[in-house]
Order: C-alpha cells, then sequence, then structure tokens
C-alpha cells in the first residue's frame, strides 16, 4: 500500500510541474496554451534520447548521465518554446489554443514517424534512471524518486513564487488582465507574454524529462491530446492564478482519475468490468463538475493582491 | 480565504486517502488473484469487449476446474483507457496494493511497454500479454523473462520466410520493405534467419506507402544485381513496385509475405507475370482443444470466436493458472519458471475447458508433467516469452492462389530452435 501511495505521489508531483507550468501560462499571463503535451514530449524524447542506453539501429541513445538528459530537456523545450512562441505568441486567445494544439499534435507525429531516433510506435527503453542501480527493490528507487521530487517541486514552486512577486510577474498579471493598460504603461506585451510562454513551457520539459525517467520507457501513446486536457482539469480544478491550486489540483484530479478504477473494481463484479470501466469515466466527469459547481473558482481560487505599499 | 484554502486541502487529502484505503489488505490465502489490465473504454474498446468475455471465460474454467492451489481465483480488472499512465498506475496498483503475482494485459504497446519497464520487471511479477506484438519488449531480457505473450510476432513469419528461401536456393537476395514497426521487423529477423539457414541480403531498400510510382526504389534494389527478390509490404503499393521491377528487368524469383495473398495482388500484377512468385502466410491451428474453446465461448456469448486476441487471451490466463499451480509458491520468480512447464515435450496432453483444466491440475497434483493445448494451438515459449505458430506457403497456379506446403507448429519451433540457438 505504502509503495502504491509513493509511486501515486512520484506521478502527482510531476504533473503537478506540468500544471505549475500551465499556471504561469494561462493563470498569470492568459495565454490559451492548448498543446502542453508538445512541450512535455519535446522534454520527454530529449531526455530519452540523450540517456537511453545504445542500440545499434538507433541515431540516438547516447547513454549519457540523467542530469546531462535534465538539463538538455529543459534546454531544448525552452529553445522549442522559443519558436514556436516566435510566430504564434501574437495570436490572442482561441487562435493562440488552435494554433498551440496543431503545433502539439505535430510533435506527437514527428515522435511516431521519426524512427530512427525516437523509435516510432516500439518505443525508446532503457532510459537513465537517476541512481538506480544503487536501489534493490523499485519501493527503494521510488522513496528516492520520491525525495527528487520534492527537492525540485519545492524549489520550482519557491522560485515561481519569487518570481510571480517581482515586478516581473506583476506586469504578467497586468497584461492578463488589459493589455492596452500595460502597454499604454511603456511595457513590451509581446516579450513578456514570450518570456512567460518560455519559462512555463520549459517546466513542462522538465516535467517530461522525470516522467520517462521515472517509467523508463516513452513511446508516442504517452502524448496524445488527452493529457493537455488531464493538466487543464488539474488547473482548473485546483484554482487557475494560484501555484498551491494548481499542485493540489494534480493531486485532487490525478486522485480522482486513479482512485475512480479503484472504486469501480471494488463495487462491480468482474463480470460487469466492461460496464464498470464506462461508470469510471462517467464518476471522473461527475466529479470534476462537481467541483466546479461548488467551487467554481477552482478548489483554491486566485488570491486577492493588495500592494504591499497600500498602507505606507 | 487562507482558511478556506487549508480546508480545501484537508477535505482533498481525505478524499484520495479515502478512496485508496477503500482497498481492504491483501489476502494471504484464499482466493487468489489474478489481475488483468485492459483497455475497456477507448479507442480500443470496441476489440476489448470480445477479449475482457475470453479473460472472464477463462477465469470461470479456472474455477471450475479446482481454482490455484485449491482456491478460486479471484480476477481483478482495471480499465487502461488506452492511456499509459493510467495502464502503468492500474499495474502498479495490483501488484502493490491487491499484491497479485500475475497479471495479463494490455493490447496497445504504447501501454505495454512502461508497464514491463516500471512494474514488471522491477517488481518481479509475471506479465502474459494476449496482444502487444512490439518486438523489443522481449528482446535481450530488458523484461527480466517475467514477460510473455500469447501471440505470434511477426517473427514467426519471417522465419518461415527465410527457411522458405533457403529451401528454394533463392541467393543474392534483395528486401524491398514497408517502413513501419512491421517492415522493419520482418527485415531485421529475416537477415537473423537466413544467416542461419542460407541465403544472403545484398540489399534494403525501404518504401513509403501510397507513393504512385516506386521507380527511384526499384532501380535502387536493380543496382545491387540481385537474384532474387523479397518484398515485404501491402498489396496496393506491391503491385506497383512489382510490375516496375519485372519492366525494368528484375528477376522472377520474388517471395511476399501474407499481405499479398489476395487476387487483388494477383491480378492487378497480371496473372501471368507471377507464375513464379510464393508466399508465406499465417495457418490456423485445428484440433478438439480449438473447437472446445469456441463452442463455450459461443454458448456463453451468443458471439463467435471472431476477432483479435480472443482466442490468445483465453490462453494467457490458462497458462498463468497452470503456472500457478506447478509453481511451489505463488511469488513472481517461481511463476515465471512455471510457465515454462506448461508444455513439456513428453507431458500428458491437455486441452481447454473446465474438465480438461481439472484433468492438468490433478497431474500437477501427482508430479507429472502436462503438456497444455490451448485455444491457440500448442503453448510452447522461446528464450524470449514469444510463442510461434503454424504457417503456410502459398503460390499462385493457373491465375489462382494455392497452398503449396504447411508448415505445422512443430516445424515452426524446430525452425525458431536452429535459428536461435
Amino acid at each position: 500500500m505504502i509503495s502504491y501511495l509513493v509511486f501515486f505521489a512520484c506521478i502527482v508531483l510531476i504533473l503537478s510541474l506540468l500544471t505549475l507550468g500551465l499556471n504561469l501560462q494561462w493563470g498569470f499571463t492568459g495565454l490559451f496554451n492548448a498543446g502542453v503535451v508538445g512541450f512535455y514530449a519535446i522534454g520527454a524524447y530529449t531526455h530519452a534520447i540523450l540517456t537511453a542506453s545504445p542500440q545499434p539501429q538507433y541515431l540516438g541513445n547516447f547513454g549519457l548521465p540523467w542530469l546531462v538528459g535534465v538539463l538538455a530537456a529543459m534546454a531544448a523545450t525552452a529553445l522549442a518554446g522559443w519558436l514556436i512562441g516566435l510566430v504564434t505568441i501574437r495570436l490572442r486567445g482561441d487562435y493562440l489554443a488552435i494554433a498551440t494544439f496543431g503545433v502539439a499534435v505535430s510533435i506527437q507525429l514527428v515522435t511516431l514517424n521519426w524512427e530512427p531516433l525516437t523509435g516510432g510506435s516500439q518505443g525508446l527503453t532503457r532510459i537513465g534512471k537517476p541512481f538506480a542501480q544503487l536501489f534493490e527493490t523499485p519501493f527503494g528507487f521510488n522513496l528516492w524518486f520520491l525525495g527528487l521530487m520534492i527537492v525540485i517541486l519545492g524549489t520550482t514552486y519557491w522560485a515561481l513564487d519569487r518570481v510571480l512577486l517581482s515586478p516581473w510577474g506583476r506586469v504578467l498579471k497586468a497584461i492578463r488582465e488589459d493589455e492596452t493598460a500595460a502597454v499604454a504603461l511603456g511595457k513590451s506585451a509581446r516579450r513578456f507574454r514570450l518570456e512567460a510562454f518560455v519559462l512555463g513551457s520549459t517546466l513542462m520539459g522538465l516535467a517530461g524529462a522525470l516522467y520517462v525517467s521515472f517509467i523508463g520507457f516513452v513511446s508516442p501513446f504517452d502524448f496524445l491530446p488527452i493529457v493537455t486536457f488531464q493538466v487543464w482539469a488539474m488547473l482548473i480544478v485546483g484554482g487557475s492564478g494560484n501555484n498551491r491550486g494548481a499542485v493540489l489540483g494534480a493531486l485532487v484530479v490525478w486522485g480522482i482519475w486513479a482512485g475512480s478504477g479503484v472504486a469501480v473494481t471494488k463495487l462491480v463484479p468482474p463480470s460487469r468490468a466492461a460496464q464498470g470501466a464506462a461508470i469510471q469515466v462517467i464518476l471522473i466527469g461527475l466529479l470534476l463538475v462537481l467541483v466546479l459547481l461548488f467551487r467554481p473558482r477552482g478548489l483554491i481560487g486566485e488570491a486577492a493582491v493588495v500592494s504591499r505599499h497600500v498602507n505606507d | 480565504m487562507e482558511r478556506r484554502g487549508r480546508s480545501a486541502v484537508v477535505s482533498a487529502v481525505a478524499l484520495v486517502a479515502g478512496v485508496l484505503a477503500a482497498a481492504p489488505a491483501a489476502a494471504q490465502t484464499c482466493p487468489v488473484k489474478i489481475g488483468g489490465v485492459l483497455p475497456l473504454t477507448g479507442s480500443m474498446a470496441p476489440i476489448t469487449k470480445k477479449i475482457a468475455q475470453a479473460a472472464e471465460l477463462a477465469i470461470e474454467h479456472v474455477n471450475a476446474g479446482g481454482g490455484v492451489k485449491g482456491c478460486p481465483v479471484q480476477f481483478i480488472l482495471r480499465d487502461d483507457q488506452g492511456q499509459p499512465t493510467v495502464g502503468v498506475d492500474a499495474a502498479k496498483y495490483l501488484v502493490e496494493v491487491e499484491r497479485v503475482p500475475a497479471f495479463t494485459g494490455t493490447i496497445s504497446s504504447g501501454v505495454t511497454g512502461p508497464i514491463i519497464a516500471s512494474v514488471t520487471a522491477p517488481s518481479k511479477v509475471v506479465q502474459i500479454t494476449c496482444c502487444s506484438t512490439a518486438s523489443p519488449f522481449t528482446l535481450d531480457g530488458r523484461s527480466g523473462g517475467y514477460f510473455f505473450r500469447t501471440i505470434p510476432t511477426s517473427k514467426t513469419q519471417a522465419y518461415a520466410t527465410a527457411s522458405e528461401t533457403a529451401r528454394r536456393g533463392m541467393k543474392k537476395t534483395v528486401v524491398v520493405y514497408i517502413n513501419t514497426d512491421f517492415g522493419t521487423d520482418m527485415l531485421r529477423f529475416y537477415k537473423a534467419a537466413v544467416a542461419k539457414l542460407g541465403g544472403e541480403v545484398i540489399a534494403e531498400v525501404p518504401y513509403n506507402d501510397n507513393q504512385p510510382s516506386y521507380r527511384a526504389e526499384v532501380t535502387k534494389a536493380l543496382a545491387a544485381k540481385p537474384e532474387s527478390l523479397l518484398l515485404i509490404g501491402f498489396p496496393k503499393d506491391a503491385v506497383t513496385i512489382v510490375r516496375e521491377w519485372l519492366s525494368l528487368g528484375g528477376t522472377k524469383s520474388i517471395a511476399l509475405n501474407n499481405s499479398m495473398r489476395t487476387m487483388d495482388f494477383v491480378n492487378g500484377v497480371g496473372a501471368k507475370f507471377v507464375e513464379d512468385v510464393f508466399g508465406m502466410d499465417n495457418a490456423q491451428v485445428a484440433g478438439p482443444h480449438v473447437d472446445a474453446f469456441n463452442k463455450a465461448f459461443e454458448e456463453k456469448f451468443q458471439a463467435d470466436t471472431k476477432g483479435p486476441g480472443v482466442h490468445t487471451q483465453y490462453d494467457a490466463l490458462m497458462v498463468m493458472a497452470l503456472a500457478m499451480n506447478i509453481s511451489k509458491d505463488l511469488t513472481g520468480p517461481s511463476i515465471k519458471d512455471a510457465v515454462r512447464r506448461v508444455h513439456v515435450p513428453n507431458g500428458t496432453p491437455v486441452g481447454t475447458g473446465p474438465a480438461e483444466f481439472k484433468k492438468a491440475v490433478e497431474l500437477i497434483k501427482a508430479g507429472k508433467p502436462i503438456k497444455y493445448f490451448g485455444a491457440t494451438g500448442p503453448i510452447e515459449f522461446d528464450a524470449n516469452g514469444d510463442v510461434t505458430g503454424p504457417a503456410l506457403v502459398w503460390k499462385i497456379k493457373d491465375g489462382q492462389i494455392v497452398t503449396d506446403r504447411s508448415i505445422t507448429i512443430e516445424d515452426m519451433q524446430t525452425l525458431f530452435k536452429r535459428v536461435e540457438n
């Protein structure tokens, strides 16, 4: 049981990183990124290609150390975010959503078809796990990975909090609330939007690298559009515009996703398993709707911000 | 705001913990738990319905035939929704919370792969799939020997093709193949087999499907001055390739894969031009053990057994239950070794259905070896955990496709041993 909970917690923390990245883009800057999974995929494949143990039939699989893979994954996603941002960032709202969605689908198709590099539909295996050889049992490794995730997520969370309280963070919110006003005050909306987009994408790339190094396998099926939907659900349920909400949303939504499956196997007789699975899908939808009915701004909505200098 | 936020955190944690705590502590004795992960919802759901029914039937037969070590079997089936993260979570839950020593699943290779890498191999539990055919799973021991499948992979066809090209004395072969996981797998296994059986691949030319012309590929293939051609692909493109091949002066000594066993191909090229070609295909197993399964399935579900994975899923669970009976204890490592003892050459033959399962359990109790003949025929795993199936060689005679000769499953198993040892 504990072993499962540790595993579950690792997945939640990885998903939290994705949600934090999206929160920076949507929650604070108002960028409608519907291609979350594309950046997740770039991070995941960069890490996999660099760290997987060598195979003659693949161009990549360099067998590099884990840390190199993680840093390169972040760099590659930042670069991809910058390039994609350059051409799409001026698009508003729904238009940006459609463009990013298209980009994510294209990235998934590239991973499916660029077989010499990505292994195509067969995927890449033996991906670098951090210090896995030191642990004899999967529980030991998962526990260590959980510790690592807590440090990484904690650092990210702290850094994001700092950065969002800084003048830079305030400009992001200003752009989200009223771009014209922000521009009138002499801020380059385009530059700030691009910066937030790149930073958010980098976090998604980091999440991708951590996910494949936790699981040890990657294939294009990991990056279907449903993942983007799940991350959005996490952010909205948790409360967009609030980093604590983003993390909580990841926990609650993934908890509902996994927990409903357990509930169904407990309550539905095995001969009705196929129908039970359909009930699970309905249950997930129902719980998400209920959360939003009772907490329309998410479980923890954005905190009202009053300037520290009000009483000066 | 602050306080409301905190209570929301607490209630959310309580919600998740409550759902997870609903699982009772794992039982050590009866009933014996077997897990299952299948895409019951999502894009695979239409084909999974019958597969899940086959699984249900297998569990019913096992329980009617005495269960595992005197205990009834409890089957815990989880849905992977065709999504890797969901599938991995489900498998992890089965192994860590329900403590199943073995489970069956799943269909999509994209879900099976991460389950092997993060659950099956590290936790040392047995996984038997009905349906995932991607070749890397069973290569060079990356599953630690804990992963098995009851579905023949493209290896079966590739080895059979190599044995036939060797038998016909085909030399200096150029391979033109479709650039997909199927094509690349076929090429790789064919090359490995001809190296042992005789013959030589002098050039490899990949092609992409749905092109109007393949002149560039054919020219490249002919430049190697081949004496024979092995073409791996699908009929529509193959017609174009073979026509261009013959018109540019290529040899008529051509070997083909299973997809070309259709009159669309023969008529597309022109029957008189393909009198010398031959091809391979998988053959259907027949026998009382197959009929018994078909009859039981049709009676219970009022539906035929046609469709992918139905027979192989039944065998996956029957093999698992037999192995659990043979195994000295219900731990992954023991069951893994026992899986290889469900089909022992000098064992007493046992088939499908509850009565045969009961017979098998009695033989096992008496310490006698068994030889399981399942819904897909004799189930004997090779070193990688793969099975083979029977094949046939077809040719074209008087404009019709006819069977040239059959390769029985026993011949195929001998062939596998020759190639892989």
